[in-house]
């Protein structure tokens, strides 16, 4: 171990030669993650989640900070910290998290952790082809590891944490293994990128992928207010215009770039100002070629990194064609919340309402992977939530997930997988409506669901003897939580 | 069981195709419940050969490789021959072939209804038949009668093999949604030649027929004697009118909470209608969602959805308006609205597959189809999500899968379901390679609700252009309609298609 160790070293000390010695910069800023996670179980949502330890890496930020993954910490219920050269274990908390771009910065609150460390600083995007080291703590070993290579591609890709946030990203050769994430890829010193996922060895070798500079500086800004708002978004679809006829039939000359925007998301940044059918010919003074991509400190990027490096209530410029007349547009950009129904999410406790056995619970990415639904109308409403435009009618999709049998639910085990449309007459939009609806005195209950099926009906006298057995024959300690929607 | 039924069901078609092209003919032992057959009932089963060819709904201008099924048909009075609709699906060939002999003639399909699995088959030639002996059906056989299955050896040798009728209940046919009188018969069946479909017997009378077998549990699924019995009195009627269906989904009344709530009396039963299709019998009548079927004529309807069948028991009320009743009869149903009894007088018929917005089948009909610079036009069926497998419902595209099942509240009028199906690259669709499944909502500007009005669209560009435009993204492209023109006889040579529409 000693021997690899000193090797890597003189590696490192060969290529950087003339510059601060890295590797003790690297020493003094590296640091070990250990996090206890609870992971809540969406199929029983009352219930803590079973616990499970993780072992991720992250460094030493100026303003006495540790940057690292989102993943490494999410769920947290403990963290700890350790120091390449120091025995102790310091507890951490997490002072901002952002699942959408799997960034978090992490607090050790006993102050004398950070003697003896340096706080790294960051790069630029790095060239193609240009040599990056990663270090971390790849399956969990004790010691720093490091790991050579060089950048093969600069793109977008989704954030697997995620699973449905696209952003800048930077695939590099070096080996990048569970462990190694939430720590520093550098070049020439400095960070230009969180390692943070890679594939397994069946799917491909030698490709892992770090989040580059642009993301995380964007990230540090936005909780530089005190608070993570999340990406903004335009919210937006848009089609290339590739074809001849189409751009003719556009009112475009062969010259000109241009993109066809195909729809606008009635509540995002781009209501009322963008509309389907306009061509955008430049952002924020960038021409836009005709398959969506802007010059941008001399890479050729995806037109949507002008928005990605924005903020909320940061505006953003189009040049546009409009029934064949060029105009201006100035857009206010605003995170877009439709699309986090596919989004995992992390961190919060399943929202559900249990009633006379009955259990509702909005559909969600977490909700689809816990119970693989069959069901063609809940997998349509999941699938096309946000192109066909269902929050509208319905921001929250509620489920009638499961059934905990019991006399008073015997003849509803068929609704199993139902959208709950109606509750007593009143339009369900949100669980907060079911609550609010079995929370009226009323005689019957009588739930309508979507499509064709009978009413659902229970007698409220038999509710209410069937409640207390349920909560004790099921042991439910708590029969709702209505905390953290994604409806805004 | 229903799963279960896929399986062998193809298994068996293999089997017979394995046999057929085996010059070696395949000797079976017999088992101990073989009998040999009486002479004169041997007479009365022939051969059915028949090839089949289906459209291919991806290439709707091509037809797949023809295959041959090899099963059983039964001679019947008028010269004509029973089997199921299954083995002669999209046929473009059939020869009968006697038991004795081998001797050989052509024949034509009489009548064929895909949804009761039956047709009735004539020869070319009818002295063919003139030495068999014509079948009677029994409508009456019920649960516990012990059948015959007949089969024949590949020497023409006839095998009957002993069965008993287990059990009877309202299944599934040949296509989903649509049940009717299903048999279950517990029988070892063993694959012989022309072994598809099979004919049960009970005392010289046909009673049943097998469409699908279960090896493990030894089950067959047999198309029932009432059924075969009304396919044959239909059969009479000038124009085949088909079995008629209410057209209404229902669900049970058990629930004591439920039956409190809808103010209904314990003696009443009834199920609670939660769908009327809109072009249906039972919507023409003027049934509603929300209304509790009490009675179908004089049979009273109980909380299950059940009524009192004289020979069999209790059975699904889908039996009362498929094989117990005939197109164009009226029948009354008592129903219990908002607390208050009344009668509605329905007049019975089917809704043929075209007349649903997306047709729950087509079989041996060409799919229709229009291809327009590269793009290729189709009208949605379930024929066409078929294409996707047997898992169909979850690998063929989704919205259209959700499109097709809840149809009948998606789209109340009448009209079809035009899509782009896909494209095959020109230089006019540079830029469009990737699209694919998607609903037309208008060309040219004006609205398509179904390849005629496309074909008619397509003759009016704008300003020299088509104007494509799809209910979801990317919502509006655009063609050159002249340089489309122009293309349309390289782009047929090209993929060789033999015509650029079918209407």
């Amino acid at each position: 171990m000693m021997r690899c160790f000193a090797f890597v070293t003189l590696l490192i000390a060969t290529t950087a030669f003339a510059e601060t010695p890295k590797a003790n910069n690297v020493r003094k800023s590296l640091v070990r993650i250990t996090t206890t996670s609870q992971e809540p179980d969406y199929r029983v949502p009352w219930n803590p989640g079973n616990v499970s330890v993780g072992i991720g890496a992250g460094f030493v930020i100026e303003g006495d900070r540790i940057l690292t993954n989102a993943h490494v910490v999410s769920n947290a219920r403990f963290i700890e910290i350790e120091k390449e050269d120091d025995p102790k274990r310091y507890p951490a908390t997490v002072q901002f998290v952002g699942h959408d771009c799997d960034l978090a910065v992490l607090k050790v609150p006993d102050q004398s952790f950070y003697q003896n460390t340096a706080p790294l600083s960051f790069g630029e995007l790095p060239e193609i082809e240009s040599e990056v080291s990663v270090f971390g703590y790849p399956i969990g070993g004790e010691h720093l590891s490091v790991t050579q290579g060089i950048v093969s591609r600069i793109d977008f890709q989704t954030y697997t944490h995620s699973g449905v946030d696209l952003h800048l990203a930077v695939q590099i050769s070096a080996a990048i293994n569970p462990g190694n994430s939430g720590g520093p890829v550098l070049q020439n010193g400095k960070v230009i990128g969180v390692a943070f996922q890679g594939y397994s060895g069946d799917v491909a070798q030698n490709v892992g992928y770090m989040i580059p500079t642009p993301v995380i500086q964007r990230f540090l800004k936005d909780i530089s207010s005190g608070h993570y708002n999340r990406y903004v978004d335009l919210s937006i679809s848009y089609f290339p215009i590739l074809n001849a006829a189409e751009r003719h039939a556009l009112g475009l000359s062969d010259a000109d770039g241009g993109i066809f925007v195909s729809s606008v998301e009635p509540d995002g940044s781009c209501a009322g100002k963008l509309q389907q059918g306009d061509v955008l010919l430049t952002i924020d003074d960038h021409p836009i070629t005709s398959d969506g991509f802007v010059q941008l400190d001399g890479a050729r990027l995806k037109m949507e990194e002008i928005v990605e490096r924005k903020f909320k209530g940061d505006k953003v410029k189009f040049g546009i064609l409009r029934n064949k007349q060029r105009q201006t547009v100035e857009v206010e950009l605003e995170p877009n919340w439709p699309y986090l129904i596919q989004a995992k999410s992390y961190d919060v406790d399943p929202r559900f309402v249990l009633f006379a056995g009955l259990l509702f619970q909005p559909l969600s990415q977490n909700f689809m992977e816990a119970y693989q639904v069959d069901d063609l109308r809940v997998r349509y409403f999941y699938n096309f939530f946000v192109t066909d435009e269902l929050y509208k009618e319905h921001p929250e999709v509620i489920v009638l997930s499961n059934i905990l049998p019991d006399p008073v639910n015997a003849y509803l085990s068929d609704f199993r997988f139902q959208i709950v449309d109606e509750i007593n007459g009143r339009k369900i939009r949100t669980l907060n409506d079911v609550a609010a609806a079995f929370a009226q005195p009323a005689e019957y209950y009588t739930i309508k669901f979507l499509g064709n099926t009978r009413p659902a009906v229970l007698e409220s006298a038999a509710v209410a003897e069937a409640r207390a057995r349920i909560r004790s024959n099921y042991n439910v300690p708590r029969e709702e939580n209505l905390a953290d929607g994604i409806v805004p | 069981m229903k799963c279960l039924f896929a399986a062998p069901l193809l298994l068996l078609a293999t089997m017979v195709t394995l046999v057929a092209s085996n010059p070696e003919p395949v000797t079976s032992r017999a088992t101990p419940k073989d009998q040999p057959v009486p002479e004169s009932r041997k007479d009365s089963v022939v051969r059915v050969n028949s090839t089949n060819q289906e459209y291919d709904f991806f290439r709707p201008w091509s037809k797949k490789a023809p295959i041959n099924r090899r099963g059983l048909g039964v001679v019947i009075d008028g010269g004509r021959i029973l089997t199921t609709a299954q083995l002669i699906e999209n046929t473009t060939y059939i020869e009968l072939e006697k038991a004795d002999g081998g001797e050989k003639a052509t024949a034509q399909v009489q009548v064929v209804d895909y949804e009761a699995n039956l047709a009735t088959l004539t020869p070319t030639n009818p002295e063919f038949l003139k030495s068999l002996q014509p079948l009677d059906i029994d409508p009456n056989v019920k649960t516990g009668d012990h059948l015959n299955l007949l089969q024949l050896e590949s020497n023409g040798t006839p095998v009957s093999t002993q069965a008993l009728l287990t059990s009877v209940e309202v299944g599934k046919y040949l296509l989903d949604d649509m049940d009717f009188l299903l048999f279950k018969v517990s029988c070892p069946v063993q694959y012989r030649e022309n072994s598809f479909t099979l004919p049960l017997v009970k005392e010289n009378k046909l009673a049943a027929f097998l469409m699908r077998y279960d090896p493990r549990s030894q089950t067959i699924d047999a198309v029932s004697g009432p059924v075969l019995a009304h396919f044959l009195k239909e059969a009479e009627h000038q124009l085949y009118r088909g079995f008629p269906r209410l057209g209404i989904g229902f669900s049970p009344t058990r629930d004591p909470q439920l039956r409190r709530y809808l103010k209904l009396q314990d003696s009443d039963g009834g199920v609670y209608v939660n769908e009327v299709n809109r072009n249906g019998p039972a919507a023409k009548a003027g049934l509603e969602e929300g209304d509790i079927l009490l009675a179908i004529g004089n049979k009273a309807v109980d909380p299950d959805g059940n009524y009192t069948d004289p020979l069999y028991g209790r059975l699904s009320i889908v039996n009362l308006t498929t094989a117990e009743a005939y197109s164009g009869q009226q029948i009354p149903l008592t129903i219990l609205r908002k607390g208050e009894r009344k009668q509605l007088e329905i007049s019975l018929f089917r809704v043929a597959p075209e007349d649903y917005v997306i047709a729950p089948y087509l079989i041996g009909k060409a799919p229709r189809y229009y291809v327009l610079g590269g793009m290729v036009f189709q009208e949605l069926s379930r024929q066409y999500l078929r294409e996707w497998g047997p898992n169909w419902v979850k690998e063929a595209p989704q919205r259209f899968v959700y499109f097709d099942r809840f149809q009948s509240s998606l789209f109340p009028e009448p009209r079809k379901i035009v899509i782009l199906s896909q494209v095959m690259p020109t230089r006019d669709t540079v830029g469009y390679e990737q699209l694919n499944y998607l609903v037309v909502t208008r060309l040219n500007g004006v609205e398509i609700k179904n390849l005629d009005d496309f074909a008619k669209a397509a003759q009016s560009p704008i300003n020299g252009f088509h104007k494509l435009e799809f209910d979801e993204d990317p919502h509006e492209i655009y063609l050159d309609a002249k340089q489309a023109q122009q293309d349309a006889p390289e782009l047929q040579k090209l993929y060789s298609l033999p015509a650029l529409q079918r209407l």
